[in-house]
Parts: C-alpha cells; structure tokens; sequence
C-alpha cells in the first residue's frame, strides 16, 4: 500500500454533511417555488381496472383549480416512455395495470385545493382478474399484463415473459455428482423506503423544460423526457439536487413526463410532492422464484449448478429487464462452477413497476446460491466456512468463462470475516452463526465524463453528474481533485445534478462512480497538467519537455511555481481558466456479451453473522455481524464502511421483517410506515463490524473498486444460516419473521427448550 | 363554526410569530410552507418516522401529529434554531464527526429528539440512546454511527 | 386533511355544548398521535376539532385522591412514566406506557385518550385493568364512574354517549402487596403495536388477575383465585391449566399483524412467561417485606 497521504485512504469530513447538520441544504421539496402549482394524482383501488368514465365536473367546480388532466386529453395515442422499453404511458389509458397507477392529475394553486379537487373525480372503473405472482404470469388462463402491440416482433409477446435468456456454460445434464441439493426459494417484494419521498417539478424555461427531481440518473431522464415528449434533447434539462436517500428508487422516470407535460400545458411551474404511501406504489425491488440445483462432490466441490430464477417484475419494465439478466448471468455466484445453466425470465404482473435496488437481483440470487452451499456443507459434514473455501476462484482466475476473471483475494475476505465473527467459538443455546458470500457486477458498458476547471487563483470547480445521494461521492471526487491538482479539500467545489452545466455521465448505479467518474476526474485533471506544462513552458520560452507538473506546484529551470503563477504568467490580466476534460468508459460496449459488456470490478462481500432466537416465539436477535469486503482501495475509509454497514442493516430488514402484502386485488395492504416495518434503532446488530481489505487492485482510482451494495448481498444467505443452526429450522422465503420461524419450528416439531 | 384560518401566536427559534392559517394544518405544515424553515422534514406524516421532529417547551414531537393551532403560546425550536449564529452545536458536531451523516434527510429530526435526550439524559447508556431515537427511522445509514455521535456529545459536554 | 374547524374552550360546559352541538361532527383532540392520523387518513370527518388542552378543569397532573392516583385527561405517558407514585405503585403501567410508540409519541400521548380511543390493541389498556382503574366521566347529564372493565363495547367503540368525555382515570393502590408484569409480541424489536398484549397481577392472597388485549374484539379481563397460581411451589399441571384458563375467552383473528395460530401459541407462551415476571416480583416484595 502506498505511505499515508493527506487526500487518499483519509476519513476527510463528508463534503455537505455540515448543511446537513444545521438544515440548510435544500432537497428538492424544499426548494422555493413560490409561483408554482401543485399536482395531485388520482387513483383507483386494486391493481387492474378497465377504466370506462371519468367525470371531472366537481373538481373543476373547486376554486383555484387549474386542470384535471386524463389520457383522453394528451396527444393520441399516448405518449409511452422507459429507460429500456418505452411502455409506460403519461397517464393510465384504457386500463390500470398496478395499484397506484394514476388515471388523472389535479392541478390547483394549493395543496389543499388539489387534494379537495383529487377527493372529488369520480372514476368509474371495472375491476379486473390481475397477475400477481410468478405462477400467475405463466399461467396461460392468465391476463396478458401487455398489449402484445407493443411489442409486435417479440415471439413472446402473448405471454406475460417479457424476456428469457438461458446463461451458462459446460454441461449439467448427467453430470456426476456425490450429492445433490436442490430447493425453491422465495423473496419477496420490498420497498426502499428512502426517507425523502418522491417529488417532481417542472417548469417551462424559454424553449425547453426543466425539470427538478432528486434523480440519480439526470441524464436517463433527460432523454426519456426528450423522447416522450418528441424533443432534441438539448430542450430538455434537468436539475437534480442531492437526493434524500435512493438506492435505486429514485433511478428510473416516474412522472417526470406527466409532470413536463402540465408544465408545458400550463405554462406554469408545477409541483408533485408523493405521500410516503404512494411512493412505496411507485417503486420496489424485483420479486424472485429461484428454482436451485447444486451437485457436489464428496469434497464440497461444487461440479453444477442448474437455476430457474424467475422474477416478477411489474406493470411495466423499467429497468427490470436489466435487473434479470445482470444477476442471473452471474448467479451462480464467486465460485469454480464446472456446469452451469442459469435459465432467466423476467415476468410481467400488475405490481408495482419493480426497478434497480441496492444489489439489483443479487440478494435474490445469493438467498439461494448461499443457502444451498450451507446446507451441502451440514449434509457433508463440512464446515461452511470451509466448503466457501474449497470452492473460491483464486485472484486471476476465471470462473466465468470469458469474462472478467476473480479480481481480489476472495480467501483473504473469508478468512477475515471468519476471525472477526469469532467462527470457532462456542455458542451458546438457541445461538447460531451463518456465512454467506456475495457478488454482484459492477458496470458492464457506461460512461463518465468530469470536467474540471482550474480557476485563475488555482482553486478548483468539479462538473459531474453523479448523484451524492448519501455515499458522499462529493467528497471521494474533491479528495482525488485534491491530490491530483494538489488543491486543499476546501478549495474544491464539486457542482453536481444540473444537465445543463455537468457533463455526461451514465448512472449512478452499480458502485460504478468512485471508479468511472473517479478515473474521469483523474483523467480531467492530467489534462489540466498537461496545458499547464505547456502554458509554463511557453511562458517562460523552453521546451515542455523542460516542465514537470506536480500536485499543486510547477518545476521549472528556473525554479519552481504554483499553478496560480503559471497561470498568471500564461495568462496575463486577461485572465481565464484552464479546463481538463475526463472520460471513462470502461473496457467498453461488447455487442456479443450477453450483458453487453464485461463487468468493470467485481464487487465482493463476505458476510458472517451470529444470532440468537427466541425458540418460543421466532422473535431473531442479531447479535453480531461482520462484513469483510473487498474494495481495492477505500478512498475514504469511513465512508465505505458507512456503506456497507446501512447496507447489511438494509438486508436485516428484507431477512427478517420486510415484506409488501398484496390482496387478491393487488392492493398493497400495509403502505405506510405503521405496517411497513423496517429496521429501526432498536432492531441493529448489537455489534457491527467492517472490514476493508485493500490490495490496490481495482481499475479505479489508486486500485480502488467500487462500493455500497455489497453489504446487502449475503445477509439473507448469512442469517438463514444462523437461524438453523439456533433453532433447526430451514426457511427458503423471506423474510423470516417470528412468526415464519415459529411456525417452521412447530412444523419441524423441532425439540423447544 | 367555519374552516377558516384562525391566528397563532407562537415562539419558532426565539422569534415571534403570528400567523394566520388554516386551523386543519399541522404544525409541520405552517414550519415548512408558512415560516419558511425547511430543516425540518416530511416522510411519513403520521409519527412514525420521527423526521419531522422538533422540540415544543423543550420536549421532542412529530409535528406532522400537532395541529399548528395548538401551538399558541408555546415556544417551538427546530433544527434552525440550535446554532443561529453558525457555530455548530455539540450534538451536530458529533454527528459530522463520526460519519453519521449520508443523505442526511433524518439527520434534523435525530438531533433533534436527541437533543431532548442529552437535556433529561445527560449521559445515556446505549440501551438509552437507542430508546431516545427509537422513534427516528434512518434508511441508509445502520444507525451505529448515530449512536457514536450521541455518546460523543455526551462527553464532550460533560 | 379535509378542513374542519378548531375549537379550544377553556370550561367542560363550553366543551360539552360543542360536542352535543347537532349540527356538528365534533372529536375531541388531546395528544393527537391517534386521532391526526385517522384525519389525514380521511377515516373521521369532523367539521370541528376540539382542543381540550385549555380546559380548566382537565388536569394534566396525577394528584393522589383517597386511596389511590387520580390520573387527570391530559396526563401524558411520559409523565406516567416518570412519576415516581405510578412506578411505585403500578409498574406494569409504567412498562406498558413506556412502549406506546417513541419518545416524541409519549411526550404528546395521554393516557385518557388511549383509553378514549378503544383500540383492542392499546398497549396500557390491560395494565389498567388488572389495576381495576376506574374511568370518571362526565358529561350533559352529570358524572359518573365507569369501572374499565365495563367501558369498552367493541373496537374502537365505548360506553360514552355523545356529549360525554373522560375527565379522569382512577387507579386504586392495591390494598396488599401485588407482583405485576406487563408482556406482549411484536414483530420487531423497535416501535411496534401489539399482536398481542397482555398483564398479569398476582395479589398476595393468591389471587391472579390478567387482562388481555389485541385478542378480542375488546380487551377482556380474567381472575383465578383458585389458588394454583399462587407465585411459590412447584410447576404443576393444575398450575398450567390455570394459566390457559386465563384466556380461553380469547378470538384472535388474522391480521397484518399476525396470524390467529401464532397469536393463540403466543398467548400460551406470554401468559406463561408474564405470570413468571409477576411471580418473581411478588415474592421478592414479600421476601423484602415491602409493599
């Protein structure tokens, strides 16, 4: 590892977390709009209902109402829009196909005014049959979720499988193996619940339209606003201030086009500011059946693995597609797999359009993956730890073929995790430990561009695009800015989240922005000494080979200078800026690569927990959890460990109490934060432990990978472990709330104390 | 009897308010969209989530459960008010320092019911601190940094 | 929320003619926590809200009364909590007030209203009972005492007429030495309603006296003076009947909360442990010879 320095592997203090501390930093619904008129949307109960008349007469009777808007009133046929699939509509037309899919939209110049207005259009509308699980979508007597007009050359469009692949390698069928293990698996549908709920506003601006939402991905946005709305997409910009938590719910458009369209219709600034209850309708992680096959050897060598995952995704893709195909390519997890076949559908349903969470699929697949190990390991009378160990790919190795091979010290992570849970130590009655590995793939094609701009006084602006959503990306960007141009942290500005002023980025997703907007600024800032090395050079009238550019100072034969000299020099009273230009794009776009390109790093976690249950009533106390993660370099060490702890806590909740309840007419039964119970205060490890292995050995910045999502991966897979080593029961759906685990007990007729 | 706006007289942050409102607006409301001050959060508008907490005579309250009607009289301090004249105050220098902070949209409403548990707790156990904030939800954070953060400031105040 | 008009009167008569009022649909407002959401949820529609925060005559203090705590309207849990007479006298209705909601619920939660309100679920309901709390009401025609045992009619629902409030509780200190435990399930470890809840006291006289909520359609009230529940001697069948006697009224139900078998297991599982805690605290007031 290089010696300490005084930007890189430093806890610096977050850049923002002051205006954090003292409520001065504005998230978008706190923005002052004092002209603007507020939106509120009108639904109809249950998932799927043909919708046969809408009388808006009383709404518009009620004072200060602008509009009410329906499909009826857009341009026909309404405009539909995704990231992946343009199949969502504006508005709901002809049918709603999820609950909280709204058919109109109030707008009046009070809150008060639209929620009144809202109360009082009257929707008549017919309930309808709706798919509601995976046995439900390949149900042929199902419903189609999808006109098949939408997708007219899709061999599948009357089906309700929007899309299958079948991933693997070598050959499962007759294969010789000494044990075989093979079981379903459940998780369920869960919600972010990220503390800010969503919010949406748009304003017409001179030619264009600007919209403000906490978006992660301002770019997706600005073009799938362009294209609905049939425009270039220079028209179109979007300002996205700093998110109040995201995780991948607040990636993908919503009603970014609705709201656009009112604005642009209006004239007028128009806000929407989502209830908590109707944001958990807007967004969820995809639900999964995994169907496992595991052959091993009498060793634990794992000779095959054969999974159906099936997951349902909602009304309409999103992003879902890619959460499918992402996970399952690489289901089968961090191990020497001789013969794999991974069989994929991503299943169409009247829910919640499901998009990215923290993870996307990964925790699904690694619930499975993982459980089915640990339970070879108890049939062989192999120590869990130990049959991970026997079958992790080496540094170098492939395990993938023809992809990007095992990137870090897998074992080191194992080994590590191992000795921090205190693996070999006694337990105590009605206590169990659990091991569980994860890994998911961090981008596979996308694009980062950062500009930098060294100002005349050598102090330092970042343009970027990725969105500080609480991983304190501000800060990572402003300490390599830092060293880099030898600039101290606070003579950093990063500006971020405004399309018109930051260059291109992809996403913030996949924990791909410490390395690729990482190696942009890095690349925007050799630019930088690149043109100072030839300002100096001109300026003093020797030959560039004659300069060399360090961090924050300038050597010359004539003696050394700071950047402001150079640039004083160079530029004279004129003045100006010298801006750098990065981009990162990657090992870049395979056409052939079924994921279209081959994952930048792999992001991988080690998980061990311990826990104790109450054996009389399922009630699960997590005593202790360790996360081992291997992260090249930790930037800012702090930070990733504050990752990766709210990620393990985050899994706590879908392992043991998270779960969205749908009726038989897919109303979600507990919205809300009083019957949708996530983790609180009360609920954490009583000890939480991080550690980072750090081998320099990513493709980011100074070896750094990425991070942020590997803390979520294993926990399920950990704390299932646990829970049937305590009390004897193994449960294969999610989450395993007391009630669940008292239940298996009594059915297990498992000895109580 | 009607639905029309009624005057209240309250005390935000030391300042003097008197505000007309409608009486059916909760006290979360009129601090956000009438006063102005933004600090304080809307999530679940049902006191669960604890992040629209501010301290009424001193003791912690969601606010998105108090009418602001009631409020006449009384003296409302939110996270504006803990360091007016921009030095931090203990409690968030605490929570800066030990990296409690992500997204920081929980951030005021946990200072703020921690604040009332320093000033009846000065120097809480764990188990406490944990009771204290038991009414606050964080969604990216785990929690065990805030829980460092309130026991830092509880020593440095001692 | 849908408007409605707000009223704070400062005399129970002023608060009596808005409730009995025929052209309104009144609710009374004391902490808010229950009756704010079920606003914002459009489940009431008052067109007036009447604060009784400013009522001369509703106490937000506990004064001792003869024998016993008179625990006035606007009493909040975090004062039950903290009053050293309540933890002395009545632990289990400190341990059950300490679990409604979080901290900032409980600083603007009264007890009253959590009676008024008439959740089966109400975590302090059955500590009252087994307390044989009195509930004190007042209303157009006078006043009366209500046992709370008899106060409750079906979920939500109450003896009080309209017109009538809850202008205190009574709490009779116990006449000897108890041993009380309050339990129940959730289903995480944080802030949580009950699936279940219950209390338990056992007198010195060997008689147990526990009350059960989130069971029935009200929370029901159940008393063995057999003797088998005595809190010394051995484990015996006759004491395990007895304890599963105490809720054979019980009707759970399915719920989000939880399900009609695990809450019948459960209530086998609490009253059994809840009995233990009570048990253990008689004996040791006996032991120590206190009251």
């Amino acid at each position: 590892m290089n010696p300490t320095d005084d930007w890189i592997g430093r806890s610096h203090e977050r850049v923002g977390a002051r205006d954090r501390v003292t409520g001065a930093l504005r998230y978008t619904a706190d923005l002052s709009f004092d002209d603007a008129l507020h939106v509120k949307l009108v639904y109809v109960g249950g998932a799927r209902s043909k919708i046969k008349k809408i009388d808006r007469s009383e709404a518009l009777n009620v004072p200060g109402v602008a509009c009410v808007l329906v499909a009826d009133d857009l341009p026909q046929p309404v405009a539909r829009f995704g990231p992946a699939f343009s199949d969502r509509p504006i508005l709901a037309t002809g049918e709603t196909k999820f609950f909280g899919e709204p058919v109109a939209a109030v707008v009046a110049d009070t809150k008060d005014a639209a929620e009144a207005a809202a109360a009082l259009v009257l929707v008549e509308a017919e309930a309808l049959p709706p798919v509601l699980s995976v046995e439900d979508a390949l149900d042929p007597a199902s419903a189609l979720v999808q006109d098949p007009s939408l997708r007219p050359k899709d061999p599948l469009a009357n089906t309700n499988v929007l899309r299958e692949w079948t991933f693997g390698w070598g050959n499962t069928d007759g294969v010789a193996a000494d044990l075989v293990v093979e079981h379903e698996y459940q998780f369920p549908m869960v919600t972010h619940f990220a503390i800010e709920p969503h919010v949406f506003i748009a304003a017409p601006e001179g030619d264009g339209v600007t919209l403000w939402t906490p978006t992660q991905h301002p770019f997706v946005l600005q073009r799938v606003v362009a294209a609905a709305l049939k425009w270039p997409i220079a028209r179109v910009r979007i300002v996205a201030p700093d998110p109040g938590g995201g995780f991948g719910g607040k990636g993908w458009p919503k009603f970014e086009p609705l709201l656009a369209v009112l604005a642009l219709r209006l004239g007028r600034a128009v806000r929407l500011v989502l209830t908590l209850e109707e944001t958990f309708q807007q967004a969820r992680r995809t639900s999964a059946r995994i169907h496992a096959r595991t052959g091993f050897d009498r060793d634990g060598h794992i000779v095959s693995q054969e999974l159906n995952t099936d997951f349902l995704i909602g009304a309409y893709a999103d992003i879902g597609v890619r959460v499918v195909s992402k996970a399952s390519y690489a289901a089968c997890g961090p191990y020497r797999t001789q013969n794999a076949k991974v069989t994929a559908r991503a299943l169409l349903s009247h829910t919640t359009p499901s998009t990215a969470f923290r993870g996307f699929g990964t925790p699904q697949a690694s619930w499975a993956v993982e459980s089915q190990l640990t339970e070879a390991a108890g049939i062989l009378g192999i120590d869990p730890v130990e049959i991970r160990r026997r079958n992790l790919p080496r540094k170098g190795e492939a395990f993938i073929p023809n992809d990007t091979p095992a990137d870090g010290d897998w074992v080191a992570a194992l080994a590590s995790a191992e000795r921090a849970i205190g693996w070999d130590a006694p337990l105590a009655k009605n206590r169990g430990r659990g091991i569980a590995l994860g890994l998911k793939s961090s981008s596979t094609a996308s694009a980062s561009l950062a500009i930098v701009r060294l100002h005349y006084d050598a102090s330092v602006t970042v343009l970027s695009a990725t969105s500080d959503m609480g991983q304190g990306a501000r800060t990572v960007l402003a300490q390599i800015a830092g060293k880099e141009l030898g600039v101290t942290p606070d003579g950093v500005v990063i500006t971020m989240g405004d399309t018109s002023i930051v260059p291109y980025d992809s996403s913030t997703s996949a924990s791909r922005s410490t390395v690729f907007m990482g190696n942009a600024v890095i690349k925007a800032c050799a630019e930088i000494r690149r043109q100072l090395q030839a300002m100096a050079a001109k300026a003093l009238g020797v030959d560039p080979s004659a300069i060399e550019v360090a961090p924050g100072e300038v050597k010359t034969p004539r003696g050394v200078m700071t950047y402001a000299e150079v640039m004083q020099a160079g530029l004279g009273p004129p003045r100006g800026e010298i801006i750098g230009v990065g981009e990162e794009r990657g090992g870049g776009y395979r056409p052939e690569h079924p994921l279209g390109g081959r994952p930048e790093f792999w992001e991988f976690m080690c998980t061990a927990v311990e826990v104790e249950v109450d054996p009389q009533t399922g009630m699960v106390d997590v005593i202790r959890l360790v996360l081992a993660s291997d992260v090249g370099r930790a930037l800012n060490p702090a930070q990733v460990e504050a990752q990766d702890e709210g990620a393990a806590v985050m899994g706590v909740g879908h392992s043991l109490m998270e779960q969205l309840i749908l009726d038989s007419t897919g109303r979600i039964v507990n919205l809300g934060a009083m019957d949708y119970r996530i983790p609180t205060i009360q609920d954490i490890p009583r000890d939480l432990h991080s550690v980072l292995i750090e081998n320099e050995d990513g493709p980011g910045p100074y070896g750094a990978k990425g991070a942020g999502e590997g803390g979520i991966l294993g926990i399920a897979g950990a704390i299932g472990a646990a829970v049937n080593q305590a009390v004897g029961v193994q449960i294969r759906d999610l989450p395993l709330t007391p009630e669940r685990i008292w239940r298996a007990i009594q059915s297990a007729g498992a000895k109580l104390p | 009897m009607s639905a029309e706006n009624v005057i209240v007289r309250m005390q935000v942050n030391g300042r003097a308010f008197a505000l007309e409102i409608p009486p059916y607006h909760t006290l979360l409301d009129v601090l956000r969209d009438t006063v102005r001050l933004t600090g304080t959060k809307e999530c679940c508008s049902e006191g669960e989530c604890g992040a629209c907490t501010v301290l009424v005579n001193g003791q912690a309250v969601c606010s998105c459960l108090v009418l602001a009607s009631e409020m006449e009289g009384q003296q409302i301090t939110t996270i504006e008010g803990l360091a007016p004249d921009g030095r931090l105050d203990p409690l968030q220098e605490a929570f800066v320092a030990t990296g409690a902070v992500q997204c920081g949209f929980c951030i005021p409403g946990m200072i703020m019911a921690a604040r009332q548990l320093l000033a009846s707790n000065p120097h809480p156990s764990r188990a406490q601190i944990q009771e204290g904030l038991a009414g606050n939800l964080c969604r990216c954070g785990g929690y065990s940094r805030i829980l460092d953060a309130v026991a830092r400031a509880a020593d440095s105040l001692k | 929320m849908r408007p409605f008009a707000y009223l704070r009167p400062t005399t129970l008569d002023q608060t009596i003619a808005a409730l009995t009022d025929p052209s309104a649909v009144p609710y009374l407002l004391a902490g808010g926590t229950d009756l704010i959401v079920r606003l914002r949820r459009g489940h009431l529609r008052p067109t007036v809200v009447i604060d009784i925060k400013r009522i001369r005559d509703l106490h937000d203090e506990i004064i001792a009364v003869d024998g016993g705590l008179r625990v006035g309207a606007r009493v909040t849990m975090t004062s039950i909590i903290h009053d050293a007479r309540v933890r002395h006298h009545f632990e289990a209705l400190v341990e059950s007030a300490s679990v409604v909601g979080s901290v900032q619920i409980r600083n603007r939660a009264t007890l009253v209203g959590n009676i008024c309100n008439a959740s089966p679920a109400a975590d302090t309901v059955p500590a009252l009972l087994v307390y044989n709390a009195v509930a004190n009401v007042v209303g157009p025609t006078g006043s009366r005492g209500v046992p709370l045992a008899e106060f409750f009619t079906g979920p939500g629902r109450t003896v009080l007429t309209r017109g009538e409030l809850l202008q205190s509780v009574d709490l009779p200190f116990p006449a000897q030495p108890v041993g009380a435990a309050f339990g129940r399930i959730t289903r995480r470890r944080g802030v949580d309603l009950a699936t279940i809840n219950l209390c338990g006291l056992i007198g010195a006289d060997g008689v147990a006296r526990f009350a059960y909520g989130a069971v029935a359609p009200t929370p029901f009230v159940a008393v063995d003076s057999s003797g088998a529940l005595v809190p010394t001697g051995p484990d015996t069948p006759a004491r395990a009947a007895a304890l599963r006697a105490l809720f054979s009224r019980s009707r759970p139900i399915t719920d989000v909360r939880g399900s009609q078998d695990y809450r019948s297991a459960m209530l086998e599982v609490m009253t059994e442990r809840t009995w233990r805690t009570a048990a253990g605290r008689l004996r040791g007031r006996l032991e120590a010879g206190s009251p």
